[in-house]
């Protein structure tokens, strides 16, 4: 099957630093994709080789089966991009904007960008060096959203969005998945990419180092598990894949890898009071992904 | 992680505490952004004021020579017209005064208003001087230290001159002094960049409304040179001012503070109003708001044109009325009491003959030749200003080639410089006709056109720079384009060899009407042109794209 997004291998160095190393990465037609990882982690490098914006060191990324570097025209014919900063030409109004990017990728649904300028309130007649940041945001997201594109490349598109634009942006990249649109979305806002994306990818230091389904990252995440005691908290022995991640004088924290059982044999004949357990948040993944020391972390 | 502080922590923190002086620390920063023009300006100040008393002294050596040529030569209207008003031409240092301080003054001016502008408005658009006021300066010491920071600046500049001019061996009493008369025209238009700034609510409106002053000033000065009953308007304009301070030839310090009161004038002006306007606007309204206008919209270099057409007008206006003063003048001239042997030395000076109208025109087109050379090197800067701002990332991620934009950028800029090219000869003409003088329509327009094959090679050298070294691309168009043009009207004069000095493009320029345009110069330098250009193209598609 063709993917929207498919890369194989794909590297980029800058000089000495290594800002890509080696990704591969699929996305599925119809799938929206959470790609997150904290600054300068290579989301956007990532997606200007998607673009064939910068040229990859080694490796190859292709748009629907079509080489990103060796033919952009025909690899944008089905995206729409929406950059990271929002720098448009200051002395066009937000509509002048919309009809020259419409111009030039020539397919874009008016009847759906006049709604959309409705539901995010844009004020259209203003030139874009009058518009704030959120604003000017609104105005590559329209005119992304508008073209209809088989693929939505989003760089950190809420940036500056106020929380009931962010609920708008929400809604439409749902409605986008409903058509069968396909999304990669790059951010670093944890609630997001859990409310709105099927899978997820987290960068770090220029290397893919997780990647699934939520529910997939949570399997492979710990899970917590907190047990009060009827009484003060008993001496466990040392169990594979059970760590003691917090102690008060009558509960314990556990967080567990792997199988719950052992755990729950040594305590079945303990004197429980209450016991939960919840799956990780993608906060808690990601952090987890951030936190090991092995000395890139923050990278 | 916590850092275990260093044992030295505290004095640091004290020593930051006392050297923390905000007003030094923004007059610092503004030196440090104006450092690559300061330094510009500085070496074509010293060039210039170098070049000029070594020429004089290689060409005219015996007193005879320069009699017959101060006669000739310095009393000529349409000479007057691009250096300024002479008083002495039988010294070197007369001489030097007169082609070096009429010329680096114009400069000085430009100079001033663009400092002015960076500081004043620039720093506003970019959001930086919010981030400034935001802290614990007050927006008076904020705008003493950007005053400070010009006024650095200027001394830089002095300095250049200065030296250039003791290089060649120029008393440094007098020389000094003439430096001096230069640059003291840098705090005037600064003042005037300044206000600018002030009252126009984007940097593009301020650079127009304060080159609009320089360009009446220049006109003014003309005037007053040119035509004796109103010779009194030097007086009137800064850049007279300058011609009046008299370097070398009886010197009138007292004149300095004409410059130094207007400038305290209008600095004061601007610093009033900077105090109570809202940062970030200007006193005259910004229109933000506006009914679309659907126009130009079809491609990238549509939107380019569209980008272009206030700087479009003000070339074609500048152009196009120098053009017809040039015209005008040309019937002015006569080559009565010119000897042949001095004729020849003239055109050595100019590229051409400049004792009969067509001659004379002729030499008034190699300037015509850089205006239009510069005009294409600013289309670059536009393209590159596309990139550096990231406007292109987004047109790039469209379903367009980078093949198309560049080469749509390409031909815009060649068409532009055409159509300022056409404008050039067709106003000449106008002017020449106008006054009598014979000449066809025809040829006037292919003297025009004839500026465009240099254009066309230093399009595509400024390409190619562009294609292989972004962001050092605008300055090595410009550059280029400066040196190869002093370097024809001065290399023949330093006593270089013919190979070298033929080695610049605008060598090979046939000056029509008074010379036959040169075919194969100008086949060979569109040649080049167009190969640079299809190698930039090439080469363009196979980098990264730079922001700025």
């Amino acid at each position: 099957m063709t993917y929207a997004i498919q890369t194989d291998r794909l590297t980029k160095r800058y000089g000495d630093t290594l800002a890509l190393d080696a990704l591969d990465l699929t996305v599925a037609e119809g799938e929206v994709y959470g790609y997150l990882g904290p600054n300068g982690a290579g989301k956007t490098t990532t997606i200007r080789l998607l673009l064939g914006l910068h040229r990859p060191t080694s490796g190859r990324a292709e748009l629907f089966g079509v080489d990103a570097w060796e033919d952009p025209v025909r690899a944008h014919a089905r995206v729409a991009y929406v950059a990271g900063e929002p720098f448009l030409w200051p002395s066009l109004t937000a509509e002048e904007t919309f009809e020259f990017l419409a111009r030039l990728h020539g397919a874009t649904d008016v009847a759906y960008r006049d709604e959309l300028v409705e539901r995010f309130q844009l004020e259209t007649r203003k030139k874009i060096r009058a518009l704030s940041k959120g604003n000017r945001q609104k105005v590559q997201l329209l005119a992304a959203l508008a073209t209809r594109a088989d693929l939505l490349l989003l760089d950190e598109p809420t940036g500056g969005l106020d929380p009931l634009m962010e609920a708008t942006f929400r809604e439409c990249i749902r409605e986008a998945k409903a058509r069968g649109q396909t999304v990669f979305l790059s951010s670093h806002i944890l609630s997001e990419v859990e409310a709105l994306c099927d899978r997820v990818g987290i960068l770090r230091g220029g290397r893919l180092v997780d990647q699934g389904t939520l529910e997939e990252l949570r399997h492979l995440s710990a899970q917590t598990v907190e047990v009060t005691f009827d009484g003060e908290a008993p001496q466990l022995p040392l169990l594979p894949g059970v760590q003691v991640v917090g102690a008060g004088p009558n509960a314990l924290r556990f967080e567990v890898s792997g199988p719950v059982r052992p755990l729950l044999a040594a305590l079945a004949e303990r004197p429980i009071a209450t016991l939960t357990s919840r799956e990780p948040s993608l906060e808690e993944i990601f952090l987890h992904h951030y936190d090991s020391s092995d000395g890139r972390a923050g990278a | 992680m916590a850092v275990p502080a260093p044992s030295g922590a505290p004095r640091l923190a004290a020593r930051a505490a006392r050297r923390s002086r905000p007003g030094v620390a923004l007059a610092r920063r503004a030196l440090g952004d104006a450092r690559i023009r300061t330094i510009a300006f500085a070496y074509l100040f010293a060039a210039v004021a170098y070049i000029n008393p070594v020429a004089y002294r290689h060409t005219y050596p015996t007193l005879a020579q320069r009699l017959a040529f101060a006669h000739s030569f310095g009393a000529n209207k349409a000479v007057v017209l691009f250096y300024g008003k002479a008083y002495d031409l039988l010294t070197i240092d007369g001489y030097t005064a007169w082609r070096s301080g009429g010329t680096l003054a114009i400069f000085a001016a430009i100079f001033g208003l663009l400092a002015a502008v960076r500081v004043w408005r620039t720093e506003e658009d970019a959001g930086r001087a919010e981030l400034v006021f935001a802290g614990i300066v007050s927006r008076r010491a904020a705008y003493l230290s950007s005053v400070a920071a010009i006024a650095a600046q200027m001394v830089v500049l002095w300095i250049a001159a200065l030296a250039g001019l003791m290089i060649a061996r120029l008393p440094i009493g007098a020389s000094a002094y003439l430096a001096l008369a230069i640059v003291c025209v840098v705090p005037v238009f600064a003042g005037v960049g300044a206000l600018a700034g002030q009252l126009a609510p984007t940097r593009r409106v301020a650079l127009e409304l304060g080159g609009a002053v320089v360009a009446v000033a220049f006109v003014l000065r003309v005037v007053a040179d040119t035509s004796r009953p109103v010779s009194w308007l030097r007086w009137v304009t800064p850049l007279g001012w300058a011609e009046e301070l008299r370097p070398f030839t009886g010197a009138r310090p007292l004149v300095l503070l004409a410059p130094l009161g207007l400038s305290v004038v209008l600095l004061a002006a601007a610093g009033a109003i900077a105090r109570g306007r809202d940062v970030g606007r200007g006193v005259l309204p910004a229109h933000d708001t506006a009914a679309p206008r659907l126009g130009l919209l079809s491609s990238p270099a549509a939107l380019a044109l569209r980008e272009a057409r206030a700087t479009l007008v003000v070339w074609l206006a500048g152009v196009g009325a120098f053009a017809l003063i040039v015209g005008v003048i040309s019937n002015s001239i006569s080559s009565a009491g010119i000897s042949k042997q001095l004729q020849r030395e003239l055109a050595k000076l100019g590229s051409g003959s400049v004792a009969t109208p067509l001659g004379y025109m002729s030499f008034a087109f190699i300037f015509f030749v850089l205006a239009v050379t510069l005009f294409v090197c600013s289309q670059i800067a536009a393209a590159r200003g596309e990139e550096a701002g990231e406007q292109l990332e987004t047109l790039l991620a469209l379903p367009l080639g980078r093949r198309r934009w560049l080469a749509g950028r390409l031909a815009l800029a060649g068409a532009l410089a055409a159509a300022i090219a056409l404008v050039a000869g067709l106003l000449m003409w106008a002017g020449a006709a106008f006054e009598g003088v014979r000449v066809s329509l025809a040829r006037m327009l292919v003297a025009g056109a004839n500026c465009l094959p240099v254009a066309v090679s230093f399009l595509g050298i400024a390409a190619l720079a562009y294609a292989v070294v972004p962001r050092a691309s605008v300055g090595i168009a410009y550059g280029l384009v400066a040196v190869a043009f002093l370097w024809n009207l001065f290399g023949e004069l330093l006593g270089a060899p013919k190979w070298l000095v033929d080695a610049t493009p605008f060598a090979h320029v046939g000056l029509i009407p008074a010379q036959p345009f040169r075919a194969v110069a100008a086949l060979v330098m569109v040649g080049i042109g167009l190969s640079c250009a299809a190698a930039a193209i090439a080469m363009f598609e196979r980098r990264d794209l730079m922001g700025a």
